[in-house]
């Protein structure tokens, strides 16, 4: 059979346990026995204590009878009373407890008896005490010793039981103790025995076992440390610790392959392979597929790591792009600032004008109504000129009616002069054919002729009088006519400037109003000049804080940029 | 009155026009034409007295002592032609013309003279003087000599003058034309003395009549 270490230990187990039955059936035995005797015993201190307090019944029953007595009082009976009842239980009881031996039993009866009688004595006294005659009856009858002989045979029979009783108890005790000693023999006996067998055989085992097992122990300690300079444990066993050895052997020089191969990945060699051992191989299986993953992912680290490389850099070029970007901004956001403030003080001075403007067209529109008024009154004027012009114009072409009148009078009476002038000159002629006979004729006729001549030159004067007359009036005419087409422009023109004045007055009233909303306007420009002021601030202080960020920016873009080289170094380092 | 634009002109230039001046103006000229139109007493007396005064004159007795013409001056085209009064019958006014068909240019027409038909003769289509102041031809000068009878169109007759013999001199020899041949003298005053008997003899106006 192959002496398995389950076969040694087995086998050790066996004889303990053989030799542990032996004792365990000697010491069963005799403490079966012990424990007989010792109820024996029990059983005797038993009938000894319920014959004892049979006796101390008894004697309750006397005190309660002799306190009756003395007193003859019924609470003084209680004790009797108690122990009429106790006595026959315990009684009943011994009677039960001594079933085996019969001469305690003869000897119970006879006690029993004597009980009673004793019992009746007593009920007699205490009959006798609660009669007529009452104590000294009782005294009488307690004097009379019946009671008294019966107590002391009951305390004979008593001592007799419990003599009995006594030599029983000492036998079993003896018994009992003999029965003991061979017990304590039998065990302490066996026990050494034992100890010597078993120690023999438990440091047998402990030498086979126990010792390569520490060994392995110790290693598998060593190995928990995580140090793999340990021994490898002989392997020329059979049993399991002789397969522990191998197991364990096998399992340091797959820890140390992977040890090696953990060391020259750590050394960055990740070209390391190590095989698993088998299938269930959870260590090799998640070292191979760690080395696996461990190749790829530095593989993609490594790409990775270029990109970030290159990345890094156009973020900081980028980042440094921006960072100017956001000095120019902040540059111009102080200008854009400045000129918001002048833009403002503009908008200030705007809706100040604006107002001014609105004040003045409100001005102007009540001068607009004075001037409608005025033009009014001065069309009303133009046309009463009209009229007037009108008149005189009648009036001057009546005047140029009547000088027509005066130069018709005034070719006749031109007429009437050339007629004259003729007769004169005809006279005159006639004078001259008549010779001297004429002369007076002829002075006559020059005289006529002279007359006419006259009347010619006041004709003549009347004419240029009249033509100056009559240009005059033409003048006139044409001058009224002037006049009136003055007037009629005048009208015209004050209609026109009264409607000028209306257009005037309307667009003055709409300039004030839009004077009004311009200066409304200008004061909401005015406000919402401050509020682009203040967010003009805003911006210059976010601005400060962006230009500040992206130099932070930058910063962290050239950290990252040195990050991603020093990376892509270390990448470098690892051979695949 | 005088000229009325004068006087507008400076109440215009003044900017304001003196109303109560013109109206005194206006009472003065009518004042002044009541005075002339109804003289008062005194004013009419004075006046014929002038008048009077004026008659009570010597006529021209130098003038009688030399030999002398007495002519009939008129106007005609602007220029003072003459002609003897012995030839002239009479002066007529310009009333109708008839104009007759068929007959010479110079022929203006013929005019009814208290019932007498008497042709008359343009003188400035006759003597080809620019036709201008047409209007004016309103006179019948009436040439008679016995035999031949007709009228002369002119423009105004002035006067009958006694001129003496020794201011009437021949006329300039650039003179010439038709003129020529019927001028008979020219005066100091340039006046141009026509000779009626020729025209009166005329054939070109006798073949007319």
């Amino acid at each position: 059979m192959k002496w398995t270490i389950g076969a040694k230990i087995g086998s050790g187990f066996a004889l303990a346990l053989i030799i542990l039955l032996i004792i365990g059936t000697a010491s069963y035995t005799s403490t079966t026995r012990l424990v007989d005797t010792a109820r024996w015993v029990a059983h005797s201190h038993l009938v000894l204590q319920k014959v004892e307090e049979l006796l101390s019944t008894l004697k309750d029953a006397e005190t309660g009878q002799r306190g009756f007595i003395i007193t003859g009082e019924e609470r003084y009976l209680e004790p009797h009373t108690s122990a009429v009842i106790q006595l026959d239980k315990t009684f009943a009881l011994l009677k039960e407890l001594t079933e085996d031996n019969p001469l305690q039993q003869r000897r119970l009866e006879a006690l029993a008896v004597t009980m009673r009688a004793r019992m009746r004595t007593l009920q007699q006294n205490i009959d006798v005490r609660r009669s007529p005659q009452g104590f000294e009856g009782a005294r009488q009858g307690i004097l009379s010793d019946k009671g008294k002989a019966l107590m002391d045979e009951l305390r004979r029979m008593i001592a007799e039981i419990d003599a009995e009783e006594d030599a029983l108890l000492a036998k079993r005790s003896e018994e009992a103790s003999a029965t003991a000693a061979t017990s304590k023999s039998t065990i302490v006996g066996g026990t050494a025995a034992a100890i010597v067998v078993l120690s023999i055989f438990g440091f047998a085992i402990t030498r086979n076992i126990a010792r390569p097992l520490n060994d392995i122990c110790s290693i598998a300690q060593t190995l928990s440390t995580g140090d793999l300079d340990v021994k490898i444990p002989e392997e020329d066993r059979s049993d399991e610790v002789g397969s522990l050895s191998r197991a364990f052997a096998r399992m340091i020089r797959t820890l140390r392959d992977t040890a090696a191969a953990a060391q020259s990945i750590a050394a960055g060699d990740l070209r390391a392979k190590v095989a698993p051992q088998s299938e269930r191989d959870v260590l090799g299986n998640a070292f191979a597929t760690m080395v696996d993953n461990l190749r790829r992912t530095m593989s993609e680290l490594l790409e990775a790591v270029s990109v970030l490389a290159v990345s890094a850099s156009e973020i900081l070029a980028s980042t440094t792009q921006v960072a100017a970007g956001a000095a120019e901004t902040g540059t111009a956001i102080a200008q854009t600032t400045t000129t918001v403030e002048e833009v403002k003080q503009t908008a200030l001075v705007s809706s100040q004008k604006a107002k001014y403007v609105a004040d003045s067209a409100q001005k102007a529109t009540q001068i607009g109504q004075t001037g409608r008024r005025a033009v009014e009154a001065s069309v009303a004027g133009m046309q009463r000129i009209q009229t007037q012009v009108e008149s005189i114009a009648e009036s001057v072409v009546r005047l140029s009616e009547q000088g027509q009148a005066i130069g018709e009078i005034i070719a006749t009476v031109n007429d009437l002069a050339e007629q004259s002038n003729l007769l004169a000159v005809n006279a005159a002629i006639e004078a001259a054919k008549a010779g001297e006979q004429g002369k007076g004729f002829a002075v006559v006729a020059q005289e006529v002729k002279s007359l006419a001549e006259q009347s010619k030159q006041a004709t003549a004067q009347v004419r240029t009088i009249l033509s100056d007359i009559q240009k005059a009036t033409t003048a006139a005419v044409m001058a009224t006519e002037q006049g009136s087409k003055a007037v009629e422009a005048g009208v015209t023109q004050t209609a026109e400037a009264g409607e000028a004045i209306r257009l005037l007055a309307d667009s003055v009233t709409e300039a004030a109003q839009a004077a009004t909303q311009i200066s409304a306007s200008s004061q909401q420009q005015l406000v919402g000049t401050d509020q682009v002021a203040l967010a003009m601030e805003n911006i210059k202080q976010a601005s400060a804080q962006n230009v500040a960020g992206t130099r932070q920016t930058e910063t962290a873009a050239r950290n990252l940029h040195e990050l991603g080289q020093k990376l892509k170094q270390l990448t470098l380092q690892y051979k695949m | 009155m005088t000229d009325i634009g004068a006087t507008q002109r400076p109440a215009q230039a003044a900017g304001k026009f003196d109303w109560a001046q013109i109206r005194r103006r206006i009472e003065n000229a009518n004042a002044a034409f009541e005075r002339a139109v109804a003289p008062a007493a005194s004013e009419k007396a004075r006046i014929l007295k002038a008048r009077a005064k004026a008659l009570a004159r010597e006529p021209d007795r130098a003038a009688r002592a030399e030999l002398s013409l007495e002519v009939v001056e008129f106007v005609l085209a602007y220029e003072r032609y003459a002609l003897d009064v012995s030839f002239v019958r009479e002066v007529h006014p310009l009333k109708d013309i008839t104009a007759l068909p068929g007959t010479p240019t110079f022929v203006a027409g013929i005019v009814n003279v208290r019932g007498r038909i008497v042709s008359v003769v343009d003188l400035k289509r006759f003597f080809d003087l620019p036709a201008k102041g047409l209007t004016d031809l309103n006179k019948v000068i009436i040439l008679d000599d016995g035999q031949m009878e007709f009228g002369l169109l002119v423009d105004a007759v002035v006067a009958v003058h006694r001129l003496a013999l020794s201011a009437i001199q021949p006329g300039p020899p650039t003179l010439t034309g038709v003129r020529a041949a019927y001028l008979q003298g020219v005066t100091a005053q340039c006046m141009v003395i026509l000779n009626a008997a020729k025209l009166l003899a005329d054939p070109a106006i006798l073949h007319n009549q």
